[in-house]
Order: C-alpha cells, then sequence, then structure tokens
C-alpha cells in the first residue's frame, strides 16, 4: 500500500513556543489512525501542519511521496474534507452550505442533484428537512455531519477529524462508523471517545508535543 | 468680487470662540484641554506652513516642484494609511504607494487635462489643490479597506480555511472579505454624493463661493471632484488589496502573521 501522508522528524514552533516536535509516522491509503492526548498536546497541531496552516522549524511532510509545497498543498487540500470541533459551514442556510463548493471554479459543473443531497444526509442520519435550516441554528453535531456530508458529496477520500463524535448521540455515531469502515477513505483523527479509537487501525499519543507511544489494533 | 480679508484681532476673535466647547467639556468633565490645545496648536502651523509653501508654490509654478509636491503628498499618505490600518509599512509600502500613486495620478490627470484644460496641465492651482483633494479621501478610504479586510480575514480564519478546503482558489477565498472590505471604504463617499447639497454644503463648494465664484461654477467643479474622490478611492482600494495579498499570504494561503501590527 502507498503511503498517503508521511511525517518525517517534524517540528513546529509558533510564537517562540515548540508546539511539535521530531514527530514521524506514516499514514497509508485507506487507514484509519486517531491522536490521542491531552489537551495541548499537539493533536489538533498535526493536522493544521497538514493543511499548510503551520510553517514547518524542521523536518518534512510527504503527501504521496511528495513535500510540502505551494503545489502539494493544493493536492491536499484538493481531496481533503477537515471537520473540526466547531465546523464552519460558510453559508446562511444548510443547502446553500451543501452547495457552496460547487460555486468554486474547481467543482464547476458537479452540483449534485437532489436526490444525491438526500442520500449523503441519509448515509449521516439526518433529515432532508434539515436542508432548509439556517446554519446558526442547528447543533454542532449536525454542523459536523453537514461538513462530512459535504466532503462526501465532493467525493474527498481523505479525512482530518477533529473530536467528530463527541457530540453526538449513539445513532448518529453508528452512522459516521459506518460511512468510514468504508476502505476507501483514509483519516486522521483526533479523539477521545473510546469507541472511536478502538476503530482506528492504530493510535498515536502525544505528550507536550512529541510521539510518545503507537498502539496498533488489531481488527477481525 | 473680491472676499473680505480676515484681520488678525478678528483672528484672534476666532480662537476665543472655542473657549465655548472647551467650557462645555470642562463642566461635562471631559478633560481634554490639553489634546484641544495642542490639536489647535497643529492646525495652525500646519496650515501657515502649507500656505507660505502654496504661496512659493503658486508663484514658481514650476512642473518638477508641483510634481516634488504631489510625490511628497503620496509619501505621506501611504505612510499614514498603512499606520492607520495597522499594516507594517516595511512591507506594504510599495503596494499602497504603487495605488494610491496610479489612481490619483491618473484621476488628476484625468479631470486636469481632459476636463478643466487649463492653459499649463501643470498649473498649481488646479492640480495641487486638486490632487489633495483626492488623495485625502482616498487615504480615508484606504484606511478602512486595508483594516476591514486583514481583520476579516483573522477573525474568519477558520471559514477562509474552509473555503480554500473546499476547492476555493485564493482569490474565491479571500472575495467575500474582499468585497465587504471595498464597500466599507466606498461606502461614504457614495452616501455623501446621495446627500450632497440636501445635508450639507460642500467645503470645496463654499470655498469657490466665498472666493467670488459664481454658484454655477463652483457646483460644476464639486461634482467634477466628487467623481474624481469616488473614481480613486475604488480604483486605488481595489488595487491596493489586490497588491497586499501577495505580500500578506504564504505560498499556502496562510496569513503571515509578521506583517500585521500587533496592537
Amino acid at each position: 500500500m502507498t503511503s498517503i501522508i508521511q511525517f518525517e522528524h517534524v517540528s513546529v514552533s509558533a510564537g517562540g513556543k515548540t508546539i511539535l516536535s521530531d514527530i514521524s509516522f506514516d499514514l497509508l491509503a485507506g487507514e484509519k489512525a486517531v491522536l490521542c492526548g491531552k489537551s495541548g498536546s499537539g493533536k489538533s497541531s498535526i493536522l493544521r501542519t497538514l493543511l499548510g496552516l503551520h510553517a514547518l522549524s524542521g523536518g518534512v511532510v510527504y503527501f504521496q511521496g511528495k513535500p510540502l509545497d505551494y503545489l502539494s498543498i493544493r493536492a491536499i487540500r484538493s481531496c481533503t474534507a477537515y471537520i473540526g470541533q466547531e465546523p464552519v459551514l460558510g453559508a446562511d442556510t444548510v443547502r446553500e452550505a451543501l452547495l457552496l463548493p460547487f460555486q468554486f471554479k474547481a467543482h464547476c459543473g458537479e452540483q449534485p442533484t437532489e436526490a444525491q443531497l438526500i442520500a449523503a444526509l441519509q448515509r449521516l442520519h439526518l433529515s432532508a428537512e434539515i436542508l432548509k435550516q439556517e446554519s446558526n441554528h442547528i447543533s454542532v453535531g449536525e454542523k459536523q455531519r453537514i461538513a462530512l456530508a459535504r466532503g462526501l458529496l465532493l467525493g474527498k477520500n481523505l479525512y482530518l477529524l477533529d473530536e467528530v463524535t463527541s457530540a453526538l448521540d449513539e445513532a448518529s455515531k453508528q452512522a459516521v462508523f459506518a460511512v468510514f469502515s468504508d476502505p476507501k477513505l483514509t483519516v486522521l483523527s483526533v479523539a477521545h471517545d473510546p469507541d472511536w479509537i478502538n476503530r482506528c487501525d492504530f493510535a498515536l499519543k502525544l505528550e507536550e508535543g512529541r510521539l510518545s507511544q503507537v498502539t496498533r489494533h488489531e481488527h477481525a | 468680487m473680491n472676499t473680505l480679508d480676515i484681520a488678525v484681532p478678528q483672528m484672534a476673535l476666532l480662537y476665543g470662540l472655542c473657549l465655548l466647547p472647551w467650557l462645555l467639556l470642562w463642566l461635562i468633565g471631559l478633560r481634554l484641554s490639553r489634546d484641544i490645545a495642542i490639536s489647535i496648536l497643529r492646525m495652525s502651523i500646519q496650515l501657515t506652513l502649507v500656505g507660505i509653501y502654496l504661496k512659493i508654490l503658486f508663484r514658481l509654478n514650476d512642473p518638477w516642484l508641483n510634481g516634488l509636491w504631489i510625490l511628497v503628498m503620496l509619501l505621506v499618505a501611504d505612510w499614514s494609511i498603512l499606520q492607520r490600518a495597522g499594516l507594517k509599512a516595511r512591507h506594504f509600502f510599495l503596494a499602497t504607494f504603487t495605488a494610491i500613486a496610479s489612481s490619483i495620478l491618473f484621476t488628476t490627470a484625468y479631470l486636469v487635462i481632459l476636463v478643466i484644460q487649463p492653459a499649463h496641465y501643470y498649473d498649481a492651482r488646479y492640480i495641487v489643490p486638486l490632487a489633495g483633494m483626492i488623495l485625502g479621501n482616498c487615504l480615508q478610504g484606504n484606511v478602512i479597506a486595508l483594516e476591514r479586510f486583514y481583520s476579516a480575514l483573522r477573525k474568519n480564519e477558520s471559514e477562509y480555511i474552509t473555503f480554500l478546503l473546499l476547492g476555493a482558489s485564493r482569490w474565491e477565498a479571500v472575495r467575500p472579505y474582499f468585497r465587504q472590505a471595498v464597500k466599507a471604504a466606498i461606502n461614504p463617499t457614495i452616501a455623501s454624493m446621495a446627500t450632497m447639497g440636501l445635508v450639507s454644503l460642500p467645503g470645496m463648494m463654499t470655498g469657490q463661493i466665498l472666493g467670488g465664484s459664481e454658484p454655477w461654477l463652483a457646483v460644476k467643479y464639486q461634482i467634477a471632484i466628487m467623481i474624481c474622490i469616488f473614481t480613486g478611492t475604488t480604483v486605488a482600494c481595489i488595487i491596493n488589496l489586490k497588491l497586499s495579498l501577495a505580500i500578506a499570504l504564504n505560498a499556502f494561503d496562510v496569513l503571515k502573521e509578521d506583517v500585521i501590527d500587533k496592537h
């Protein structure tokens, strides 16, 4: 299997403080990884580094074998969906939020049909009624699943998820698990939820910006 | 028709008028005496110096000297825009200078050469006050545009990154904040044009009428200057924001923190 993401001795400093130090790991296509650790240990910084939001002070990040530069960052962004703890929908209504990317040149002419919109929502345990709702009148859990649905509609295959099941009820959580059981989807996540951690192929434990432990999970 | 001069004793009487607001402010507990005194003193010294300089400038009426005066105005405006917008001058000085210089030179040249058509296009009586008025308004607009744009980009960083991740190009991702910033910058000029003559008599027109011009001539000049202010401000703001993007964002389209002054 080919490596999609590779961190090689990566260090990141911001505001004179080291936030990541000598991080190395590989994420292969289709693998699901989870970053664990206390608050402030650098979990979200790894996701942000991969998106080019932090400058590296040491080491190299590879994406599909190519080091991070202005060309590869566009390649990462084009195939990545990032769902933060408080996802931004960027539009007034849920329907507009789902259709937002199709206004950009990169996705012009790929607009999904109504049936595809509803199917994406239903996969994530959301009803079609939510399409009419205003983005700021829905819960965090719903926002996260709408952001996920948008990733699915765009055909994204790399998902960076920050505590994506923390605000979900059991049925919604199962729906999210079902979506990510797809072997074509690669996931790098941040989570505290034991159910989510156990479903991942491996867990990377961080302590004060350093990788302290890697635990591989065997799935039947 | 000659304008009546204001003699020295009458000027003293004029300064005496400031005692009224000073007393009222003191009575309501606003201790602004120092600020008011400094502002009035600065205004008086600066305008006296400009008066002396303009007198020489008008007498010599040399194209190079007039050009030099406009250059000085542009450099001071450039510095002032960046200071007030909270951007570091060493990064943005050239971009802002290019934006304001190109728009001011274009609109002033358009107005003087094509519209007013004086005997000498470099006539200080026309180009210095007209360029100054356009630049003064352009300065305000550019401060608003830059300040609004970079504040919005910092405040909405998550939304901006979301746009990039959803496939937006750099331009598509900044466009909502860009439009809002330009709108905020030109709104005062648009509102001012819409109410001109109803709410207030504009300063230049009043000045011309007091100077002895026919009201009809003063009206035409006022319309000319307002159109040039609107054009100059809009063009300068758009060029300035566009040029600043290449400086403020890194190769990964992320805002560089070291180009913004942290207040």
